[in-house]
C-alpha cells in the first residue's frame, strides 16, 4: 500500500472541501483498503466519511424508505422498516461476505465496489478496465464472468444490494456539496460499452449520500447462490419486486449492471398469479437473452433456480 | 461398543497458550520488530514463464529509504512467482514503492498450465503386468474403470512464511515462521556463520503444514541482507507470494481399474498415477499414487505406474499426508463404484477387503455413530435436495525420531519443561506441559512447558505427525529424572534411602514423614535443578494408526452446491494427552479436508500462466459456514502404544467420503476434485444422458 494522507470529516460541508482537494472517499474501507493493498488505485488523500451522521440511519418519508450511505450491512439486515417493506434489500446482503465485514461495511460502498475480476484485481493483467487492450477473461479463465451483455469488458457486478435495489426501482441520491440529484437504480449502473472505467454515474465530485426505494413495493424477494456458504460472491442472484402493482424479475452476478430481464419480467406480469408453473416460466424466460461465455454456461442454471425461487418466495411459497 | 476408554492422561484442560493467542499477546515471527530493522522483498516473474525485458532499476534505487535493488534480466522464469531479484529499504512501504517504479516490462513465453493439455492418457504397464492383471479379472464378476482428477492447493498457512534475521557480529539471532527449530539453523548459510553461532525462535508459529521445513528463498535474502548491513531484516511473503511460491499440494490424474468376485474379494486391478507437479519434483506428489504399501486395500493381482507432468508453476512442497488425500479419494472412490455394480453395501465391500484388523473395528463403530443404517439406496432419491452418506479409511506410519527434553525444578516449586520441537498451532505446548502435569501429579500453574527455541535440546521437525508422540516420552523421561534428583534431596533431609520415598501428587512420604512439593523444593541448596531426557526413538508401536470417516452430505440437484452436514472421524490415538488438542486436530484435518474436496483449486490462465486468484476470495476455501458437524471419535484400545500421530491421518479419508456421499446422494460419481456445482450438475446430466 502506498502512504497516504488521512483526514476525518466530521460534516457533508468537510467531505466536500476535502473532495474539492483531491481527497478520495472512504467509508467502510473494505472494498478499497483491498485495491489500495494491491496497489489497483492508490490514492494519495483519503477522506473518512463514517463521522458523519447526516449520512447514516434509516428515514421513512411520505412516499420513500431511504437509506443512508453509511448504514451497515448488517443495520440493513436488521432494520424493521426495511425488513417490513423490502425483504428483497435486507436479505440481499443478509448472507453477504461474513459478520466481520457486514459489521463495516456500507450500502454506499457496497453499490459503488469495484468488481471483483480477477483479471481486473490482478496488476499483471492490463485489462480494457485498467486502459488495456484486452478483456483477458474472453480467451481465459471465464468461469465467474458475465453470461449476459456484449462486454466489451466482462466483468459481473459486485454488488448484491444493487440487484435488489434495481428491481424495487430504487434510487441513488449524490451530492457535489452544493446539488443532490436523485438517479434511477436503472441509470446509476453502467454498462462498459457507456463506461469503462466505472461502473456507475457518479461524477468525479459527487458521493452517494442515500439510496431509497419507494413504499408503493408489494410483493419481494431476493435469492442468492453461492460456491462456499461464508464470504463468497454468488454465483447467481435473482431479485423479483412488484412496484405500484407491476413486476420486475432482475439477475444479479451475471452481468456488468444488474441485469433486468425484460422477458422475465413479461412472463411475471402477464401471469396474473404465481404458482409453481408461472415461476418455472418466468425462469425459463430469464435464459433467453443470455449469451455465456467459454466457461459458464453451467451458471445459467443457477440463474433459473434463483429465478424460479425468487419468484415463489415473493409470493411467500414454499420451494419445493 | 468400545470407542473410548478414559486413559491415565486424558485431561479436557483448555490449552496452556489459549489466553496468549486469543488475546493478541503471543508474538509471530511477523511481529518482531528489532530496533534498525531493514526489510527486504524477492521481485518476482508474475506469469507462466518468460524473461524480464526491462527494469527501471535507477527509478528503484532513488525511491527514498531503499538500499538496495537488484534485478537479473538474464533469469529465465519458469513458473508465475519466479525470483528474478530483490529489493532492500527501510520500511515495508519504501519495498512496494521500489517495485512499483521499477515498471517492469516482460517478455512471454508460452506457459503449460492445463494439465489436460498434456496428459496423453494413462502410463503404460509392460505387456506381462498388463496380462496379469487382464487374467485376474477375467473371472470378476464386476470391473470397474474410470480417470480421476485432483487439483492442486496450497498451503495456505495463516502467518505467511518468512524470518526475521539479525547478525551481530560472529552470532545471529533468527526469528522464523518454521515448523523445524533446528531446521532453521540453516540460516548459517547466507550468513557465513557456524551453525552453533545461530539461536533461533520460532516460539509461536501460525500454521505450516508441511511447507515450512528450510529457510527457503525468503529466509535466505533475510540472511543475506543482514549480514550485509548488519541490521535486522526482515522478509515475510504476502500472500500472493504464499500462493505462488511457498508449496503446494500437486494434482493428480489417475486412471483406476479395479475387478472383484460376487463376494467382493478384490481380486485385482491398476492404477496409473500421473501426478502434476509444477517446475520440479516433490511433496509426495508421484510417490504415493497407486502405490499399494499407502493404501488400504488387498488388493490381489494388482499394478500400479507412477509418472508426473510439469505445469509451470512452483515447486510442490510436502503438505499434510503428501500425496494421500489424492490417492485415496481415487481409490476409496473406485472401491465404492465396485460396490455398486455388485449391489454391495459399501462398509461390507471395506470389511472384505481392508487389510487392517482396527479399520475393520473402526467401521463398524463410525456406521453406529454415523447412522449409517439410515444411508438410502444410491440414486433412489428424486426429490431437489438429495441426502447421502459415504465412508473412506487410511492409514498413517508411526515415526520415531530422537528428541530430547531437559526439565528444570526452581526452589519455590516452579517446573520448566524444554523441548526442541515447535508447536505450529497444533497444542505442542500443552502436550509437554500436560506430560509433565501427569508425570508429577502437579497443578498445572506449577508447570511451564516450553518449545520452539534452538538453544533446547533438539528433537524433530513437524512431520510426519511424530512431534507428540516423540515429544511426550521423552518429556516423561526428564520430568522423572528431576524428580529422582529431588527425591535424593528429600532422602537425604530425611536420611533414608531415595528407594524408600514414596511419592505421589506432590506429596513426598516415608513412614510417617511427609513433605509436600513446595517444601521439598525449598530444601534445594541451589537455585534449580536441571535435568536432561533423551529417548532415542518415540515408542514403538504396532504398525499404522488407521482411520475411517464418514460423511454425510445434502445436494441440491437444482444448483449443484454440496453442504457437508457431517463428518464423523474414528482415529486412532493411542494415549490421549490432551482431549481438547486431539479433537481440535481431528477437526481441522477435516475442515481442510472439505476444504479440499469442495473448494480450494489454484487456478492458472490458459494464456499467461499467471495464478488468477492468488488471494483469499478466489482462492476459495471453507469459511465457518461451510464447515459440517465433526464428531470425532477416537479410537484409544492401542493406548498401551504411546502417543499416536493424528494431525496427517485426519485429512486422508475426507475429501474421498464427501465423493462418495454425494455419489450416494445423486446416483452420480464426481470425478474430480473439486466438487463445484459445475462438476456435480454435470455429473447429473451425464447420468440423465445415459451415459
Amino acid at each position: 500500500m502506498k502512504a497516504f494522507e488521512y483526514a476525518v470529516a466530521k460534516n457533508e460541508r468537510g467531505v466536500h472541501t476535502a473532495i474539492n482537494r483531491g481527497y478520495k472517499v472512504k467509508a467502510g474501507g473494505i472494498d478499497l483498503l483491498d485495491l489500495m493493498k494491491e496497489r489497483i488505485e492508490s490514492p494519495d488523500k483519503l477522506v473518512s466519511v463514517l463521522a458523519v451522521d447526516s449520512l447514516g440511519g434509516v428515514r421513512e418519508t411520505d412516499d420513500h424508505i431511504e437509506v443512508g450511505a453509511l448504514v451497515t450491512l448488517e443495520a440493513l439486515t436488521v432494520d424493521p422498516l426495511v425488513a417490513k417493506i423490502a425483504p428483497a434489500l435486507a436479505d440481499s446482503v443478509r448472507q453477504a461476505a461474513t459478520a466481520q465485514i457486514r459489521a463495516v461495511a456500507t450500502v454506499g460502498g457496497n453499490i459503488c465496489q469495484r468488481p471483483r475480476c480477477w483479471y481486473f484485481r490482478s496488476k499483471e493483467h492490463h485489462c480494457l478496465k485498467k486502459g488495456g487492450a484486452t478483456c483477458f477473461a474472453v480467451e481465459g479463465d471465464n468461469t465467474y464472468h458475465a453470461m449476459y451483455g456484449r462486454g466489451p469488458c466482462h466483468i459481473v457486478h459486485a454488488s448484491n444490494v444493487a440487484t435488489a435495489l434495481r428491481a424495487l426501482e430504487g434510487e441513488v441520491a449524490a451530492s457535489n456539496g452544493t446539488d443532490e440529484r436523485v438517479i434511477g437504480a436503472d441509470r446509476f449502473f453502467v454498462t462498459p460499452d457507456r463506461s469503462m472505467y466505472a461502473e456507475n454515474t457518479l461524477d468525479d465530485d459527487e458521493v452517494v449520500t442515500k439510496i431509497r426505494i419507494p413504499k408503493s413495493i408489494g410483493r419481494n424477494a431476493y435469492v442468492d447462490l453461492k460456491e462456499k456458504q461464508s464470504f463468497d460472491w454468488p454465483l447467481a442472484s435473482a431479485a423479483v419486486a412488484e412496484v405500484d402493482g407491476k413486476w420486475n424479475v432482475v439477475l444479479g452476478a451475471v452481468a456488468p449492471v444488474p441485469w433486468y430481464s425484460k422477458e422475465a419480467t413479461a412472463v411475471l406480469r402477464d401471469a396474473g398469479e404465481v404458482n409453481d408453473s408461472v415461476a418455472e416460466r418466468v425462469a425459463d424466460a430469464a435464459l433467453k437473452d443470455a449469451e455465456p461465455m467459454s466457461r459458464n454456461a453451467w451458471r445459467l442454471k443457477l440463474v433459473r433456480a434463483a429465478v424460479r425461487r425468487a419468484v415463489l418466495m415473493a409470493d411467500g411459497k414454499e420451494i419445493d | 461398543m468400545k470407542v473410548d476408554n478414559n486413559v491415565a492422561l486424558e485431561n479436557k484442560l483448555s490449552r496452556v497458550d489459549a489466553l496468549l493467542k486469543v488475546s493478541g499477546a503471543a508474538k509471530y515471527t511477523a511481529d518482531q520488530y528489532p530496533a534498525g530493522m531493514i526489510h527486504g522483498k524477492l521481485v518476482r516473474f508474475p506469469y507462466g514463464a518468460g524473461k524480464i525485458k526491462s527494469a527501471d532499476v535507477e527509478a528503484a534505487r532513488k525511491v527514498a529509504g531503499v538500499l538496495e535493488v537488484e534485478i537479473d534480466l538474464a533469469e529465465e522464469a519458469r513458473y508465475p512467482g519466479w525470483p528474478v531479484g530483490h529489493i532492500v529499504a527501510e520500511s515495508r512501504t519504501a519495498v512496494e514503492d521500489a517495485e512499483e517504479a521499477l515498471g517492469l516490462s516482460f517478455e512471454m513465453t508460452p506457459p503449460s498450465s492445463v494439465p489436460d493439455r498434456i496428459y496423453e492418457g494413462a502410463g503404460g504397464l509392460d505387456a506381462e503386468a498388463e496380462q496379469r492383471v487382464d487374467g485376474a479379472l477375467r473371472n470378476a464378476a464386476a470391473v470397474v474403470e474410470g480417470t480421476w482428477r485432483t487439483q492442486v492447493q496450497t498451503h495456505s498457512c495463516l502467518e505467511p512464511h518468512g524470518s526475521v534475521v539479525d547478525c551481530r557480529g560472529d552470532s545471529a539471532e533468527v526469528w522464523g515462521s518454521t515448523q523445524s527449530t533446528f531446521g532453521h539453523l540453516d540460516m548459517a548459510e547466507p550468513t557465513g556463520l557456524d551453525r552453533s553461532k545461530i539461536l533461533v525462535h520460532n516460539e509461536f508459529v501460525g500454521g505450516g503444514f508441511g511447507s515450512k521445513f528450510g529457510i527457503g528463498t525468503e529466509g535466505d535474502l533475510a540472511g543475506r541482507m543482514s549480514k550485509k548491513y548488519g541490521r535486522p531484516c526482515k522478509v515475510m511473503l504476502n500472500r500472493r507470494e504464499e500462493h505462488l511460491d511457498a508449496g503446494n499440494r500437486p494434482g493428480s490424474i489417475q486412471y483406476i481399474k479395479l475387478g472383484a468376485d460376487e463376494t467382493g474379494k478384490i481380486l485385482g486391478g491398476r492404477v496409473d498415477g500421473v501426478s502434476i507437479v509444477g517446475f520440479g519434483r516433490g511433496g509426495g506428489g508421484v510417490t504415493n499414487l497407486g502405490d499399494e504399501r499407502f493404501n488400504n486395500y488387498d488388493l490381489g493381482d494388482y499394478e500400479f505406474t507412477q509418472s508426473e507432468i510439469n505445469l509451470n508453476f512452483s515447486k510442490p512442497r510436502a503438505f499434510r499426508a503428501p500425496g494421500w488425500p489424492q490417492a485415496t479419494f481415487a481409490l476409496e472412490g473406485a472401491v465404492d463404484e465396485l460396490a455398486e455394480k455388485l449391489g454391495m453395501d459399501p462398509v461390507e465391500i471395506r470389511l472384505r477387503n481392508y487389510r487392517s484388523k482396527r479399520r475393520l473395528k473402526q467401521l463398524e463403530w463410525g456406521a453406529e455413530v454415523a447412522g449409517w443404517s439410515r444411508r438410502r439406496t444410491t440414486g433412489s432419491q428424486t426429490g431437489r435436495v438429495r441426502t447421502g452418506m459415504g465412508v473412506a479409511g487410511a492409514m498413517w506410519p508411526l515415526w520415531n525420531t530422537q528428541c530430547g527434553a531437559e526439565a528444570e525444578i526452581h526452589r519455590n516449586g516452579q517446573v520448566e519443561v524444554r523441548v526442541g520441537v515447535q508447536d505450529i498451532g497444533t497444542g505442542t505446548f500443552t502436550v509437554v506441559t500436560d506430560v509433565a502435569v501427569h508425570e508429577l501429579g502437579l497443578d498445572r500453574s506449577l508447570v511451564t512447558g516450553k518449545v520452539g527455541n534452538s538453544s533446547y535440546p533438539q528433537g524433530p521437525g513437524s512431520g510426519g505427525s511424530q512431534v507428540s508422540r516423540s515429544a511426550a516420552p521423552a518429556t516423561r523421561k526428564a520430568v522423572l529424572a528431576a524428580l529422582d534428583e529431588l527425591k535424593s534431596i528429600v532422602a537425604r533431609e530425611w536420611k533414608v534411602s531415595r528407594e524408600d520415598i514414596q511419592y505421589k501428587n506432590g506429596v513426598f512420604e516415608n513412614g510417617d514423614k511427609v513433605l509436600d512439593w513446595k517444601k521439598a523444593c525449598s530444601l534445594m541448596s541451589g537455585d534449580k535443578l536441571t535435568v536432561s531426557g533423551r529417548t532415542e526413538t518415540g515408542r514403538e508401536g504396532d504398525g499404522t494408526s488407521d482411520c475411517v470417516q464418514f460423511a454425510e452430505v445434502e445436494v441440491d440437484t437444482e444448483t449443484g452446491i454440496v453442504r457437508v452436514k457431517r463428518i464423523v472421524a474414528v482415529h486412532a490415538a493411542g494415549v490421549i494427552v490432551n482431549r481438547l488438542t486431539i479433537e481440535n486436530q481431528i477437526c481441522g484435518g477435516v475442515i481442510q479436508g472439505v476444504s479440499y474436496a469442495l473448494f480450494e483449486d489454484v487456478r492458472l490462465d490458459p494464456n499467461t500462466g499467471a495464478m488468477v486468484n492468488p488471494e483469499f476470495i478466489n482462492y476459495k476455501i471453507a469459511g465457518s459456514k461451510d464447515v459440517p458437524e465433526i464428531i470425532p471419535v477416537l479410537d484409544v484400545e492401542d493406548s498401551d502404544t504411546g502417543v499416536r500421530p493424528i494431525g496427517e491421518p485426519a485429512t486422508i479419508p475426507t475429501a474421498a467420503a464427501i465423493g462418495n456421499a454425494i455419489a450416494n446422494a445423486i446416483g452420480a460419481r464426481v470425478y474430480q476434485l473439486p466438487m463445484t456445482p459445475e462438476r456435480v450438475l454435470g455429473a447429473l446430466e451425464r447420468k440423465e444422458a445415459g451415459a
